[in-house]
């Protein structure tokens, strides 16, 4: 015994020290064709994973600060949101706000790394510039919420890829230079990402990233900043690209069934797509559906659907034309009322009524994400365990596409292509009614009013969707229409998370209407 | 002193601090030593000048010198005979030849400087005796000295323990010898005189273990405290380490109520923002966990603190050291032990939450307060209970502890068994934790130069729940609801008939949908988990004396481990409140199955020289040493694929194996994990401990260490020590003064290591590759191109962490200096440290864009004084005090960063991201963070007057008040409060720590108290103050104070959850954590030995009673004051995962001193007995 413990230190201590990890590392994936893809599919991954893109966080910058959508669920439930989001009450330190800041830039640092990495190997292979390809696109995605957020955040320095906390301590970075790393990203990406996924033998990367789908984003970008005939030249590329269509009807969109019927479908352009399997096994999903589906409250557990955020508000319901619009019960699902049926995107049940605290807490419900039973069966998620962690979150869709290119069309004097693109979003809507009187056809007459009516068809189209916001702030809508709310001016940028402007010691400044 | 300021870097202040230290410790030696300092001409050399003296006479001249010390018998003619002597510088041979030339003396030297002279013509006067001295197992002593009382008259011991010697036949025997109690024996005319010595209480003397080898205190130049094994074992903790709470100056012990979980514990302050605990040594055995030892098993337990004696452990010596040595038979020994304990545990400072009736006025105020009605639970016959739910999950729980052992040794062969089994029930119902260890151990004495052993102890451990958290539920579900079951028809989920089973409520949904569950439906989950861990650790040692001086030793350890963990989750039902209804709370069964295996194997090949040339004495060593460690993870688990196929509560079938398809790993149903983390270290070492004449003490020691968490360029490390003492007593110039008995000044320096890398990050310099994420995509249906048609999945990678190959070891830099002392008759023992610990480059772990870095991040100093005394008085012969006390001053600073861009680390918890705390240069590790509050807004008139506060939230009367605090720039508040505004509001580590002891012998009665607590520390109480916006959880009962109107309170701000800016961390959460317990109440009665004829077969017993945690004044609302570093809890209650290894380190020191809600501590009233055969 002595001996082997002599003879393992005269082998030398080097060798015995020498270990290296017993499981791969980045070094073991490689540089060449095919080191990039398990990487550029966890951004896939960190989309579906992180609260920022996903559920209440990212809910409570797009949709509830709207005059539509609220908080809903229960009173007690959230409080804090309330006050944040839909007063404009903006808090600098909260889990919501913190989350949304961090995801994003999280997903940033992992595009970041890969981008980094291909500058150094500059691969020419197809599928490591898809990866290339998609990487750019979620930096350049990551960019645009947080600059339509925020306003101001920063760039990380040197090859915007940062190994040590200080690399990102940098100043401000203003709009214009987070609109140009957007706009050099999505050249690439609109370039390196393939058309489709779909090759002879099938396509096993459905609903993978696209060009349309850089191309749908590049537009957004540029409708954010008017340049109307950037964002119809994109959206004219997506539309002859032929790969998509307005889903007929309008609940098809909605669809999500067994055997992931209705996802991907023919409006998708881009969505985070989840999985829940039986008994919630396994579990790729999100809490998207969840977080929006009916609220228990005191009801039965029969109604255990989810947290029961981001109700339609009274406002929606009441401003809505009912009579000729058949999206409002495609989109609105009424607490004590039949849920409509496969008609209106229901499952033939009837709601426990609105009475808080004893039976539902809202009146209202979203129901574009209204869980399908057949799947609550399916995955296990049911009575007390309910929720809808399978319902994907439709991110880009083609009616958008139709509609910026009805704005910028209008905006750069082309009435007829509006009208015309107008109308293609209308006649889905209308589901095979009477056109004269379920939303009748919108002639051109004036900019103004072809406008007015743009604005009013994406409120319509878009509803619960988490678009109103940024749109009304957009149109410069906001102090009127939610200023009843609370809202001014500054508060169409949100401030900076403190923990972030803490760690960067200053450097980084606050947005000085939040000092 | 210039060379420990070289060394330890130490800035201007702490030099004067060290100074004034050191100047009082000088000023208190001086004053004692004063009238003897005239008398300064000792020498080891002698020079003699008498005339006409007795040789007598002579001899105790040169005793006065305070080196030599004579026996002999004064009834010797010769040795009355005058002489005349004159003798310059000469040794003491030379002289003592010189003295007796012409007659017929002749003398020995014996050890210690003792000196037997004895004529060489026998006389035959008075009586001859002759006995044998031996230790308390009878072992027997040589060289101990006997002496007739007020004579020089004596002789020592032979190698047997035998003497002769002639003595008159009245008087007493005065027996004594270095390690043992001086014993006095009266002679009575017998002639064979045989005394057993028992151990001495002398501290100075007593043999220490130290790491490779053993050394008696005195010849150590460091700071080790020594615990006997006794202490503990009559101590109501599975964990020995909890016994050492308050007993040790320097030892931070922060005890934990949960069954098996181990105390948070630092060893002089915080010393890195990672790993803190300690490393334990077991009979050779380095580890970090120490469940398998049985505290009946343990014989002592040593703390080093120090660098002296620590940077002999290299790599892992940085937090401290505790030794634990079990015990062993000795020589001539055969029992066998029985002992056991029983004692029941029971929570004590229940925390106050609102019963039935103040739920309804608060739940009605905070709706008031938001303008809502929602009180539709009120009338719901379910919900009219009135639950006090801390009491419906609480128990008294029984702890008891059972060990047999059995020692049979002869001088060639020690053997020892011991058996135990111990039953610990937690106050939660239903925790409960068995135990069983079994110890064997042997030595052999093959011949005269070699000697082998082997050691084995073999645990298993069965702790199936984990009800860390319960505690924390019962605090927030509504006493509304039920606790009690009621009994239901309810379709059997296993099959298709109806059956009645008696259910618990749920909570009401309206109200606690988020997360709040009625415990025990959770416990009724949780239970069906089988956790058995099983650890052997043993080893087989050979020791060969190569020469006479030189010992050669090899050990091989082995500490191997399997945990099995099986959980099963059956399909259960609860009813619901509101309508009286079953629902189906589980409708998926789960299986989950897990493997953790750990093999640490280690060598030691170790050379030991020791010998002593005149006055020189040296033990050296030098060795080498291997340690590997690995885990091994495995788990697999299975869902059944719909419901209509259950797994059946039935044991048989829970196993993956028992289900179809379970050999097919990509089963969509079934996960399969597989980690495997070694970590490997290497090591040289020497040591040298020198005395000269026990006066002048050096020990120095070297070890150079590898270890394959780092590159190579920064894979090894060098840690070293030097240390000096002055045995100030041993000096002719103390001889005349009475005063002290000892007194010794040392001081040591050195440098120490850290090598543990968190759980999860085994190759932090390596790009880790996570392989956790996972992407589908729909198959599209063939028709239609769309989703439709199944799914397939992918598995992605991420950055498991950011490699850091600059990572390297954190290396402490430490130096102490003190005093020790006993005086009057040694009934005072005192003992004062000063000392100073740096860490440079603490590894800590930090998030950056979503992943960890593991980095040498921060520089931490911990400085700090111990003074521990002790004054033993005996009153009389029957009636004996002790009493004893300890306190510890520790100052903790984070120096600086590694980057000096960085400013903090950052450590929020709590739901809303508003419990912070911070660790910034010049501040405590984990500081708490955040606003000061200063009351609550009475009215609008009031806001409107104070500084803004809206950056906080809407604020209205009622809500709290912040202090406006001065803006750096302009020296002045702004009038705006927000982020500027925080600051540091609390240091969760105390000033000082305490612990004082009271003993109390009386005939054979003893009486003990323990008392020990800490000062000056803050804790951040988050329930109550920070709890989740979607959570309803039960209001506190310090809530009933809450504003509810002008005037009614300045201090609880209003009920309203929406109401944020009173859900930041403020000082209102902030509560002091001082605290003092009596930890220990001990009544014991040892039955006489007189009591046992000869031929009982009963040797001895003790009886005793022990009141644990009688008595706790504290100051904070919580269950208790003690809350350790926040460690991350298994997440158990979702079925699918084991208990997740946490990314930190557990304990935590920046999540340290939070108070959630929970982790009460016992009261352990318990009775023992112990009973030697």
């Amino acid at each position: 015994m002595a001996f082997a413990g002599i003879a393992m230190l005269l082998d030398g201590c080097t060798k015995f020290l020498d270990r290296k990890p017993l499981s791969a590392t980045a070094d073991d994936l490689g540089s060449g064709s095919g080191a990039f893809e398990k990487k550029a599919l966890g951004l896939y991954s960190a989309l579906r994973g992180d609260a920022g893109f996903s559920t209440l966080a990212w809910l409570d910058f797009h949709s509830i600060r709207d005059d539509d959508a609220q908080k809903g669920s229960s009173i007690s439930d959230g409080a804090e949101i309330n006050a944040e989001f839909e007063t404009f009450q903006y808090t600098k330190n909260d889990w919501a706000t913190n989350a949304y800041w961090g995801d994003h830039f999280n997903l940033i640092q992992l595009a970041n790394e890969i981008i980094h990495d291909a500058d150094s190997v500059k691969p020419t292979d197809e599928g490591s510039k898809r990866n290339i390809g998609e990487a750019c696109f979620f930096r350049a995605y990551s960019y645009f919420e947080l600059v339509k957020a925020y306003g101001e955040t920063y760039l990380p320095l040197e090859n915007f890829y940062y190994t040590s906390p200080n690399q990102q301590i940098v100043p401000n970075a203003q709009p214009g230079q987070i609109y140009a790393l957007i706009d050099s990203d999505l050249t690439i990406a609109s370039q390196y990402l393939p058309v489709t996924w779909a090759t002879a033998t099938g396509n096993s990367n459905l609903g993978r990233l696209t060009s349309g789908a850089a191309n749908t984003l590049w537009a957004q970008t540029y409708l954010f900043r008017g340049n109307w005939s950037r964002v119809i030249g994109l959206c004219n590329q997506v539309i002859s690209s032929g790969q998509y269509k307005l889903d007929s009807p309008f609940t098809n969109i909605w669809k999500d069934g067994l055997n992931g019927a209705g996802k991907v479908g023919p409006e998708s352009i881009w969505e985070n797509i989840n999985y829940v399997g039986p008994n919630q096994t396994p579990w790729i999903g999100t809490q998207w559906g969840t977080s929006q589906n009916v609220r228990q409250g005191g009801a039965s557990v029969d109604w255990n659907l989810g947290w029961g955020w981001n109700t339609p508000t009274q406002n929606l319901v009441n401003a809505w034309d009912s009579a000729t619009d058949p999206r409002r019960d495609m989109t609105i699902l009424f607490s004590g009322r039949y849920d409509g049926g496969t008609a209106t995107g229901g499952y033939g049940n009837t709601l426990p009524a609105y009475n808080p605290g004893v039976l539902l807490d809202q009146k209202y419900w979203n129901k574009k994400v209204y869980s399908d039973p057949q799947m609550r069966s399916f995955t296990g998620q049911i009575g007390s365990s309910g929720g809808a962690d399978w319902i994907d979150h439709r991110i880009l869709r083609y009616a958008d596409v139709i509609l910026m290119l009805a704005e910028a069309s209008n905006e750069t004097g082309d009435g007829a292509t509006a009208e015309q693109m107008l109308e293609k979003i209308r006649s889905r809507a209308r589901n095979g009614g009477d056109p004269t009187k379920v939303l009748p056809h919108i002639a051109y007459s004036t900019q103004a009013q072809m406008r007015q009516a743009i604005k009013n068809e994406r409120r319509w189209e878009f509803a619960m969707e988490g678009y109103r916001f940024y749109d009304l702030v957009r149109w410069g809508d906001a102090p009127a229409v939610l200023g009843s709310l609370g809202y001014q001016p500054k508060n169409a940028l949100y401030p900076i998370p403190q923990p972030i402007i803490d760690q960067f010691l200053g450097k980084l400044t606050q947005n000085p209407n939040y000092p | 002193m210039k060379k420990m300021l070289t060394i330890g870097g130490v800035s201007p202040h702490a030099v004067k601090k060290a100074l004034l230290f050191m100047k009082l410790t000088f000023l208190l030696i001086l004053v004692a030593t004063m009238q003897v300092s005239a008398k300064v001409n000792g020498q080891e050399r002698l020079s003699l000048n008498l005339r006409q003296v007795e040789i007598s006479k002579a001899l105790n001249s040169i005793e006065k010198q305070g080196v030599y010390r004579f026996l002999y018998n004064s009834r010797l003619n010769t040795i009355h005979k005058k002489i005349n002597i004159d003798v310059k510088d000469l040794g003491i041979r030379d002289v003592l030849n010189n003295m007796f030339t012409g007659t017929d003396l002749t003398f020995k030297m014996l050890e210690n400087n003792l000196i037997v002279v004895v004529s060489s013509s026998p006389e035959a006067q008075d009586i001859k005796i002759t006995g044998k001295i031996t230790g308390e197992n009878g072992e027997p002593l040589s060289g101990v000295s006997i002496t007739v009382k007020g004579t020089s008259n004596g002789t020592s011991t032979d190698n047997n323990g035998n003497f002769t010697l002639t003595v008159p036949e009245k008087g007493r025997l005065v027996i004594s010898y270095i390690g043992y109690e001086t014993q006095e024996v009266a002679i009575n005319n017998q002639s064979v005189i045989n005394v057993k010595l028992t151990t001495a209480k002398k501290t100075m003397d007593e043999v220490v273990v130290i790491g490779y080898g053993q050394a008696t205190k005195r010849d150590l130049t460091g700071s080790i405290v020594k615990i006997e094994g006794k202490e503990i074992a009559d101590k109501p903790n599975t964990n020995p380490v909890a016994s050492l709470q308050s007993k040790v100056a320097g030892l931070y012990v922060v005890n934990n109520g949960t069954p098996g979980q181990t105390p948070d514990i630092r060893i002089r302050g915080t010393g890195s923002i990672a790993s803190i605990s300690p490393l334990y040594v077991v009979d050779g055995v380095f580890t970090y966990d120490i469940n398998y030892v049985n505290p009946q098993d343990i014989e002592s337990m040593e703390v080093l603190k120090d660098p002296s004696s620590l940077a002999i452990f290299g790599n892992q010596g940085a937090n401290g050291v505790i030794i634990i040595t079990t015990k062993r038979a000795k020589a001539g020994q055969s029992f066998f032990t029985f002992s056991t304990s029983t004692g029941f545990k029971q929570l004590v400072n229940k925390i106050k939450l609102a019963n039935a009736s103040q739920f309804n006025t608060l739940f009605a105020e905070e709706n008031a307060n938001n303008g809502v009605t929602n009180n539709g639970y009120v009338t719901l016959p379910d919900l009219q209970n009135n639950t006090d739910w801390i009491d419906a999950v609480t128990r008294k729980g029984i702890q008891t502890a059972n060990n047999l052992s059995i020692a049979n040794s002869t001088d060639n062969n020690k053997f020892n068994f011991s058996i135990g089994y111990t039953l610990d029930q937690g106050m939660v119902v239903k925790e409960q934790l068995k135990r069983i260890t079994a110890t064997i151990n042997d030595e052999c004495k093959i011949n005269r130069w070699l000697k082998v052993g082997v050691n084995f102890t073999a645990m298993r451990e069965d702790l199936p729940y984990d009800a860390t958290g319960v505690l924390g539920l019962a605090r927030q579900v509504m006493p509304q609801v039920s606790a009690k079951t009621k009994p239901y028809k309810v379709q059997n989920l296993y099959g298709n008939d109806t059956i009645t089973q008696n259910l618990y409520s749920t909570t009401y949904s309206a109200l606690q949908n988020s997360g709040v569950q009625n415990p025990f439906i959770d416990m009724q989950n949780r239970i069906y988990n089988i956790d058995i861990l099983y650890r052997y650790v043993g080893s087989v040692y050979a020791e060969i004396n190569l020469m006479k001086h030189l010992t050669f030793r090899s050990a091989v350890y082995g500490d191997f481990s399997n945990e099995n963990h099986r959980q099963y989750t059956p399909l259960f039902y609860g009813y619901d409140p509101k309508d009286g209804s079953p629902v189906v709370i589980n409708a998926q069964t789960k299986l989950v199955q897990g493997l953790t295996s750990l093999r640490n194997a280690q060598t030691d090949n170790l050379l030991t020289y020791k010998n002593s040339f005149q006055n020189h004495n040296l033990t050296v060593i030098a060795g080498a040493t291997t340690y590997s460690h690995q885990i091994n993870y495995n788990q697999m688990w299975v869902v059944t694929p719909d419901n209509s196929q259950p797994i059946p509560f039935n044991k048989r079938f829970w196993y993956p194996s028992a289900w179809p398809y379970s050999e097919v790993t990509n089963d969509p149903t079934k996960t399969y994990s597989y980690n495997y983390e070694p970590n490997y270290t290497a090591g040289f070492f020497g040591r040298a401990l020198y005395n000269y004449d026990q006066k002048y003490y050096l020990n120095a020691s070297i070890r150079r260490d590898g270890s394959s968490s780092f590159l190579p360029a920064h894979q090894w490390g060098t840690y070293w020590t030097v240390g000096a003492a002055w045995e100030l007593t041993r000096e002719s110039f103390m001889a005349g003064q009475k005063t002290f008995d000892f007194l010794k000044l040392k001081g040591s320096a050195g440098t120490l290591g850290d090598q543990a890398v968190p759980t999860g990050v085994y190759y932090p310099s390596y790009p880790g590759l996570n392989s956790s994420g996972q992407t589908v995509w729909p198959l599209p249906d063939p028709t239609t191109g769309y989703g439709g048609a199944g799914f397939i999945t992918n598995t992605t990678y991420g950055k498991a962490y950011i490699a850091n190959p600059d990572l390297h070891w954190e290396t402490v830099h430490q130096y102490e200096f003190g005093v020790e002392l006993e005086a009057f008759q040694r009934r005072l023992h005192f003992e004062a440290t000063y000392f100073r610990r740096k860490t440079d480059g603490a590894m800590g772990l930090y998030y950056i864009a979503g992943v960890n870095k593991l980095e040498n991040l921060v520089d931490i100093e911990n400085k700090g004084q111990e003074f521990s005394a002790s004054w033993n008085q005996p009153v009389s012969r029957d009636l004996s005090i002790s009493l004893a006390g300890n306190i510890t001053f520790i100052q903790n600073k984070v120096l600086a960063f590694s980057d000096p861009s960085f400013t903090y680390i950052d450590q929020t918890s709590q739901n809303n991201g508003e419990q912070d705390s911070r660790t910034i240069v010049g501040q405590p590790v984990g500081e708490f963070y955040g606003y000061i509050a200063k009351g609550v807004f009475q009215s609008y008139a009031q806001i409107l007057a104070s500084p803004v506060q809206s950056s906080l939230g809407q604020i209205r009367p009622g809500d709290l008040i912040y202090a406006d605090l001065p803006d750096p720039a302009t020296g002045k508040p702004d009038g705006v409060i927000d982020s500027k505004d925080r600051t540091y509001i609390g240091n969760p580590s105390p000033k000082f720590t305490y612990g004082a002891s009271l003993n109390v012998n009386y005939k054979a009665f003893s009486l003990g108290v323990d008392i020990g607590g800490v000062w000056g520390n803050k804790i951040f109480r988050a329930w109550g103050s920070l709890e989740a916006p979607y959570q309803r959880v039960n209001y506190a009962g310090f809530q009933l104070d809450a504003w509810h109107g002008p005037g009614t309170s300045n201090w609880t701000p209003l009920l309203s959850q929406g109401d944020r800016a009173n859900y930041v961390g403020s000082t209102y959460s902030i509560e002091n954590g001082s605290y003092a317990r009596i930890r220990n109440l001990q009544i014991a009665y040892t039955v006489p030995q007189h009591v046992f004829s000869k031929t009982s077969p009963i040797k001895a017993l003790r009886v005793y009673l022990n009141a644990q945690n009688l008595i706790t004044w504290k100051n904070n609302s919580g269950y208790t004051p003690e809350f350790g570093g926040f460690t991350q809890y298994s997440t158990l209650q979702s079925g699918n995962t084991l208990s997740a290894a946490a990314t930190t380190f557990p304990p935590n020191p920046l999540q340290f001193g939070i108070d959630q809600g929970g982790g009460a501590i016992p009261r352990i009233l318990s009775a023992g007995l112990s009973v030697t055969f």
